[in-house]
Order: structure tokens, then sequence, then C-alpha cells
């Protein structure tokens, strides 16, 4: 039994919309449902995670552990429709809460959307507010925002200087292997998120020669499951990419794209998706269209009551998966 | 002389049009395959409408963006018949279509959008 996993949620999607009791007053203040991220600790090989936004119970003995880092997504810096106006103020309520964490988070992954428009002064903007963040790391990978009009030559100009192709790459931090991967380019009519037959291969080599025990965790906008196809919330030739997962004890996928936290757990891999620093948008075919959800100040808790139907595990934003690595 | 004759051929063709809608040919408006002189497409609701426009050729065709988030309007052809900036909130774009054939496009940051342009 060298190999024991306990997971309790087997293939089972859990959806959870930070039910933060936020009042009317607080609500500007806190903006519980876009200043969000998530923070994650590595334990004992064992990867947990917490939001942001319950950010009273992320105490010294929880952000304990060999490693933590924070997930932020979807800044769409430059957006200023009535879903928020305020995209900047809303960033900057994450920082402070990354800032406010008991531990210092090793570094922060962004999963795409850094931007809404791709402009040099939306990333810029980005760019400045995350200076303040305690951790000074920052890894990106782009969302389709961020390659509009260039095929991404901006992005890769910007934050790809140690990539391959479109803006792949890879980096250790204390043993776990991190993958940031790029599947929002040449996009098919009809389609899904892509990540195709050169980012794959170059996949496939890069964790070759990986032992079977090291934790993996997977990066990239689009999410690599199939939330809900009907809205492009999935991606092309994902399966091809776990295939090349599966030897490894413990892989946890993050991505972006869909402005709410989701997870769903399969075999030996976690996936996860990262609330919107900027804007929420609708649960899979809850809407006629994924458009930015409008939430007035007065509405948002009975909103959040209304869709916050499957809380997972106690007081914990994210489920916490248990499962050893050794 | 030619030019008269295609302002005719257009405004029997909006007659036909008007003649089998009246006539309730409920099909007709659901195929979405509107036979008008309508150059506008509007992008609402992550989608094109219609989805599919017919028009004679030498039509110049406009889209415009209706929706909270930026799209774009892409040809599917290789090489591709035209390509549109990203287009922001009301922001449009415009392409004259001179070849009759079917045109088909899509949005390319969010691919599920798909429409044609039918030139006759």
């Amino acid at each position: 039994m060298s190999e024991t996993k306990i997971i309790t949620k087997q293939n089972e999607m859990l959806h959870d919309h930070n039910r933060d009791g936020v009042n009317r007053r607080g609500f500007l203040k806190c903006m519980a449902w876009a200043g969000t991220g998530a923070f994650w600790v590595i334990k004992g090989g064992v990867l947990k995670s917490y939001s942001l936004s319950r950010l009273s119970e992320i105490g010294p003995a929880e952000s304990a552990g060999e490693l933590s880092f924070v997930q932020i997504s979807d800044s769409h810096m430059g957006f200023n429709k009535a879903a928020n106006t305020d995209v900047a103020g809303t960033l900057q309520i994450a920082v402070d809460k990354i800032n406010n964490l008991s531990a210092t988070p090793e570094f922060i992954l962004h999963t795409g959307d850094i931007s809404h428009l791709s402009k040099p002064e939306e990333f810029d903007a980005v760019g400045q507010i995350l200076k303040g963040a305690k951790p000074q790391d920052v890894f990106y990978v782009p969302g389709e925002h961020d390659v509009l009009n260039d095929d991404g030559k901006q992005f890769l100009e910007r934050y790809g200087k140690n990539s391959h192709g479109a803006g792949w790459y890879s980096f250790e931090k204390k043993g776990v292997h991190f993958i940031g991967l790029v599947n929002v380019l040449d996009l098919k009519a009809g389609g899904l998120g892509t990540l195709g037959h050169e980012q794959l291969e170059w996949l496939e080599n890069d964790v070759k020669h990986l032992k079977h025990s090291t934790p993996i965790v997977v990066f990239a906008h689009i999410p690599l499951w199939t939330v809900y196809p009907q809205w492009g919330w999935g991606t092309e030739d994902s399966a091809q990419a776990l295939a090349y997962l599966k030897k490894f004890g413990s892989v946890t996928v993050l991505n972006g794209h869909i402005h709410q936290t989701m997870q769903k757990v399969e075999g030996n891999i976690t996936f996860h998706t990262a609330a919107s620093t900027a804007f929420p948008q609708p649960a899979p075919g809850a809407a006629d269209s994924p458009g930015p959800m409008k939430v007035p100040a007065e509405q948002l808790r009975s909103v959040l009551g209304i869709t916050d139907v499957n809380y997972v595990q106690g007081h914990h934003a994210l489920a916490v998966v248990d499962s050893t690595l050794a | 002389m030619r030019r008269i004759v295609s302002i005719a051929t257009i405004a029997a063709t909006l007659v036909f049009g008007i003649a089998n809608l009246g006539a309730g040919h409920g099909t007709f408006a659901q195929n979405a395959q509107t036979k008008t002189a309508a150059t506008e497409i509007s992008i609402d609701n992550f989608s094109f409408g219609p989805t599919a426009l017919t028009v004679a050729a030498g039509t110049e065709v406009t889209w415009t963006n209706r929706d909270d988030i930026p799209h774009t309007v892409v040809s599917t052809d290789d090489p591709k018949a035209f390509k549109s900036k990203v287009l922001d909130t009301n922001e449009k774009f415009s392409f004259t279509f001179t070849k009759p054939g079917t045109y088909s496009y899509f949005c390319s940051l969010h691919p599920k959008m798909t429409g044609k342009v039918i030139v006759q």
C-alpha cells in the first residue's frame, strides 16, 4: 500500500460560489466574488487549496507546508462595463488578500485573460498592481483576450522569455513540477480550446524523465476538462495531454476562463477552475450565453445563495483532495 | 442598364421574401436564410444574427458587436477571405462581397460562434 489515494468525490463536479456572507455595506470593500484567488499549500506532498475570499480561515497552521502559491485569473484589465467598472480595484483587493496571508506564498500563477483587449497599457496596469504583491514571481499563461490581433506576439515578448513555441514552459519548485500550457491560439470554427501537435509533443518529452512520484501542477487558461462544450468550455485535444500525465500519482490541473470555481476529480487528476478577479460568469447553461453576470450589490447574496448548490467539505471553498504521493 | 437589372432583381427578391413570410412559411425565417438586401449582422448574446445572410454580389456587409465582451469576425476559408480586428462593444467591421459563393466565418475568441454569408 505504498500508493494510497482517498478520493471522496469521484468524477463529480463540485460548484462553489464563495458563500461569503457579504452585506451590502461590505460589498465594495470586499467584492468577495471578484477579488478572489486560490491559495495552495503543498504539505507532505499533498496539495490543498483555500479560497482567498475566506482569508480568515487560512491561519498559520493551514499555510504551513513545503510550498505555497496563489492562483489568480481573468483580471480582464480594461473591462469597464456594468458587471464591474473597476477591475483594477478588484485586482488590487486580490493583491491585498495575498499580502495578508500569514505566510507569504512562493509565487503567483496567473491563468490568463490578464488584459481585456491585449492593449499594452492593460498589461502594464496588471504588472504595476502585481508589483505590490509580496510574492514577486508571477507565472503567466495567456487567455484568448491576451493574444488579440497579433496571434500572441506581444504576449510572448512580455512574458515568454523562457518559453517554447507559443509560450508554454515548465519549471520546478521544491520537488513539484509546474507546466504552463497555451490553449487559446489557432482556435477552429465550432471548436474548443486547442493545444496543438507541437505543444503535445513537447509535453510528452517534458514529463518523460520525471519520477512517477513527482507532483505535477498543470496550468492553462481554458479548462483542460470539458466543463460545457456548448459554450466552448473545454479543450479539443486535452485527452492526449492528460494521457501523458496518467503515470503520475498526483496531478493538479488549474484553469481559469469560466469565471467561477469548479472542481472535478478523475482518477489521479484533480481539476480546478479559479474565479475571476474581474467579474462572474453564469453557471453552465444557466443563461443564454456566457456573458458577464451583472450582480448588483443588493442582489449579491441572493445570487450567490441560488448558485451555491454543492458546497464542498465544510469551510474550504475548494475541496481538499487527500492523495499521498508515495 | 445592368445596374437597373440588378436593382430590379433585389426588389423582386424582397417582394418574393415578404410574400413568402406572409404566406406563413415559418421555416423560412427559422432557417435564417434571410434573402433580403439587409447588410447588417448583429453580434448579440454570443451569436451572429442572422446566422446566415444572403446578399447580391457587390454588397457591403457590416457586423456590429452589441455584447459586453469583444468578438471577431474571421473567415474560415484558407486563405481567409476576411478577418476583422477585435471588435469591442459597439465597434463595427465591414466587408464587401464581390464574388458569388458561400462564406463561412466565426469568432476566433469564441469559436462556437459561427455564421455564413451567401453571395449570389
